[in-house]
């Protein structure tokens, strides 16, 4: 008996000596969550232990400062919004040395759109992996624009088929060609906040120009003049063609303007769009087409906002973390998450599961044009400022078109030699 | 020998002993929460600090002040917050002041239309602001239909325009606070000696001469009361804007506080907003002492 209980006590303290725990931190959203619902699966496939942080998003770049620097790492992998990337770059293990999956195979850069998976992209390498798919998508009402009087009217005034704009130029005709339907064309965002940040960035890329460009591992304002006043000219000009308080519409009041019917098409982030797919809270729920947003004169662009995993140069537990982290992007382990809620990034998951969720295929298209925002500096926050205010300022009749690109174009300048 | 003789043998050190137990925990008390986080505060307006430890973080002496004044933006989110105080507490405190007047008088179901009244101060501050901002919402917003009712249309929405987003702001907190006002200046004006007014009655004294020339002059302290208390409450002002508008648009509503929490959790520069709010500490006592020293005996407060 005695001997018994000295081997079981021996296997016990060999299992707790053994068993290795990862702690992640993570926002708390249907998407994380779906992590939770099966981490038991993953704990029982890799004997590693998870201690899965689920926070709000507000406080994820506050805990993150706290717990994570240069010889500190309280988490083993953390979810970092793409925007704070720049913060903890030089703190992140590059992917190229992420050690391999013993029961989950490393995500390939091929199995995630390249697009994408530059959002885990600092000072030229990869120091982490996207976990959610996080663009623009483009919504198209597909009652109005496959209903055969519409078709005809709008093939004898235009001259060609109605359907899912292709170009800001086609979208701008359905606006006109709407008007005196009651519908309105377009949904803006013009509240003072990052969103209005991505529809600058969203319009200059389309029209042919950046608002920064990276240079030897700094930011430039590489703003041409005529083409921003341009891209805010045609802005302008689809708001003229949007719901009542298009001055000042933020998430809320673009999601129920366009639930309501009142809207045929506008931009839209994949994690708000279920809400539109929910018959009790939408009026148009499985009547929208997915793609991805028309193209400019220029260039066809998807504004990007995901969040990435990232491995803490100090954490003691890479290899585990890293475990972990291919289990999320796992192609059969993502199938059972997606029908939890999480939002797949993997094209091959995106395209599996479009019958199930149909803007999974407005993902994988738009995820091709994927840009980002000028956001790989430790002084984006500010430069995001500069951008929005006087892109809000054009657009909401603040100041003229020409005060705003002139003001950003100085503001911008005068803030990077801030901080030369 | 009673117990006070046995008190004034005793040596000082002995005679404080035992005040000294019972002040200890509070004063430890209000050590953690208020005075460390004040003296940390004022230490970190000294370096330059970001949010993130990029091996930035350095002793930078007074630079955080002086790019202050040099900020636009601070001069202006300064001005809103001053601007905001001037035009929203004589607004509360003259409503509160003539409604708490009417209350003084008995009426009918005076007891539950006073208690009525009160309810919005007990309205948490960012339920307020996002109740106004559906209210002010273009396409279903109460008050903007109302506004349509009287012909004042406003299609492309009332907190898109500055002006208009910073007067509802201030209308919002008049809405919430004026109880409050009420409340203080009612508690005062119901413990006003009831002889001198009946004096003054007699006299022939009318409604004007009464309230100006006796209820203001004895309700001096309390009003100095409650525009401080006010004061000091509108300095913080915070979540109830920050839902409404979010300092927009522009910077039209970026009230100080707005300012300081944007520098701290947006820009992450957490030694700049903790000048700002060092700032916002002077200001609170300029206001506290200017008031007191003016109005009232610091002993009655």
């Amino acid at each position: 008996m005695r001997k018994f209980m000295l081997v079981v006590l021996t296997v016990l303290f060999a299992t707790m000596m053994f068993s290795q725990t990862i702690k992640v931190l993570a926002w708390d959203d249907a998407h994380s969550q779906s992590w939770n619902a099966l981490v038991s699966e993953f704990e029982k496939a890799t004997g590693i232990k998870v201690d899965l942080e689920l926070i709000p998003s507000g406080s994820m770049l506050q805990k993150t400062s706290l717990n994570v620097t240069e010889n500190k790492a309280n988490y083993d992998l953390v979810a970092i919004d793409e925007g704070n990337v720049a913060k903890f770059g030089d703190l992140l293990l590059p992917y190229s040395q992420w050690p391999a999956g013993k029961v989950f195979p490393k995500v390939g850069t091929t199995d995630i759109p390249a697009a994408i998976f530059a959002a885990a992209e600092w000072d030229g390498k990869l120091v982490g992996i996207p976990n959610n798919g996080n663009m623009y998508i483009w919504m198209t009402r597909e009652d109005l624009i496959n209903d055969e009087t519409n078709k005809t009217e709008f093939y004898n005034q235009f001259g060609y088929e109605l359907q899912v704009p292709q170009t800001l130029d086609q979208l701008m005709n359905m606006c006109v060609f709407f008007e005196p339907k009651g519908i309105f064309g377009f949904a803006p965002f013009t509240a003072s906040s990052e969103g209005a940040t991505c529809e600058a960035v969203m319009f200059f890329e389309s029209f042919g120009t950046s608002v920064l460009e990276m240079e030897k591992g700094n930011y430039k304002v590489s703003l041409d003049r005529d083409k921003a006043l341009q891209a805010i000219r045609f802005y302008k000009e689809l708001m003229s063609f949007s719901p009542e308080g298009a001055l000042s519409m933020g998430h809320a009041e673009r999601i129920a303007a366009f639930s309501d019917g009142l809207v045929l098409s506008m931009f839209q982030w994949p994690g708000i769009v279920p809400s539109h797919e929910n018959e009790d809270e939408s009026m148009v729920a499985g009547q929208i087409i997915y793609s991805a947003p028309p193209a400019g004169p220029i260039a066809r662009t998807a504004v990007r906002g995901c969040w990435i995993f990232g491995i803490p140069k100090a954490s003691s537990n890479q290899a585990a973390a890293a475990e972990f982290a291919y289990w999320v992007n796992n192609y059969e382990v993502g199938l059972k998450l997606a029908k939890l809620g999480m939002t797949p990034v993997r094209t091959d998951l995106l395209n599996e599961l479009s019958n199930e969720k149909p803007w999974y295929t407005g993902m994988a298209e738009a995820g091709q044009f994927a840009v980002s925002r000028p956001n790989r500096s430790v002084h984006y926050p500010e430069l995001s400022e500069v951008i929005k205010n006087n892109w809000l300022g054009a657009v909401t009749n603040r100041m003229t078109p020409e005060q705003a690109v002139d003001n950003m174009i100085k503001e911008l300048t005068e803030l990077l030699e801030t901080y030369e | 020998m009673n117990k006070s003789t046995n008190m004034k043998r005793l040596p000082l050190r002995k005679k404080r002993g035992p005040f000294l137990y019972f002040i200890l925990p509070a004063a430890l008390l209000v050590g953690v929460v208020l005075v460390f986080p004040i003296i940390y505060g004022f230490g970190l307006s000294f370096f330059h600090w970001p949010q993130v430890n990029d091996g930035t973080r350095s002793f930078i002496q007074f630079k955080n002040y002086l790019d202050l004044f040099k900020d636009q933006e601070f001069w202006h989110s300064l001005f809103l917050q001053l601007g905001f105080i001037f035009i929203a507490i004589p607004i509360e405190l003259i409503i509160g002041f003539f409604v708490a007047i009417l209350f003084n008088h008995d009426f009918p179901f005076s007891g539950f239309l006073r208690t009525l009244l009160l309810l919005p101060v007990f309205i948490l501050p960012i339920l307020s602001g996002l109740t106004w901002k559906l209210m002010l919402q273009p396409r279903y917003g109460a008050i903007t239909y109302l506004l349509s009712v009287f012909g004042m249309e406003f299609p492309q929405g009332i907190l898109s325009d500055q002006s208009l987003a910073y007067t509802a702001v201030v209308i919002q907190d008049i809405w919430r606070m004026w109880p409050f006002m009420f409340m203080i200046l009612y508690a005062g004006i119901t413990s006003l000696p009831k002889d001198v007014i009946e004096a003054a009655e007699i006299d022939g004294a009318g409604f004007l001469k009464k309230t100006f020339a006796i209820t203001l002059p004895m309700l001096r302290g309390t009003i100095t009361t409650a525009i401080l208390l006010r004061t000091i409450d509108a300095l913080r002002i915070f979540s109830e804007v920050f839902v409404m508008t979010g300092g927009g648009p522009g910077n039209g509503t970026m009230l100080f506080s707005l300012y300081i929490h944007k520098q701290a959790f947006e820009f992450g520069k957490l030694g700049y907003a903790s000048a700002m709010a060092v700032i916002l500490i002077v200001i609170s006592l300029f206001f506290a002492f200017g008031l007191v020293r003016k109005n009232m005996d610091i002993d009655t407060m």
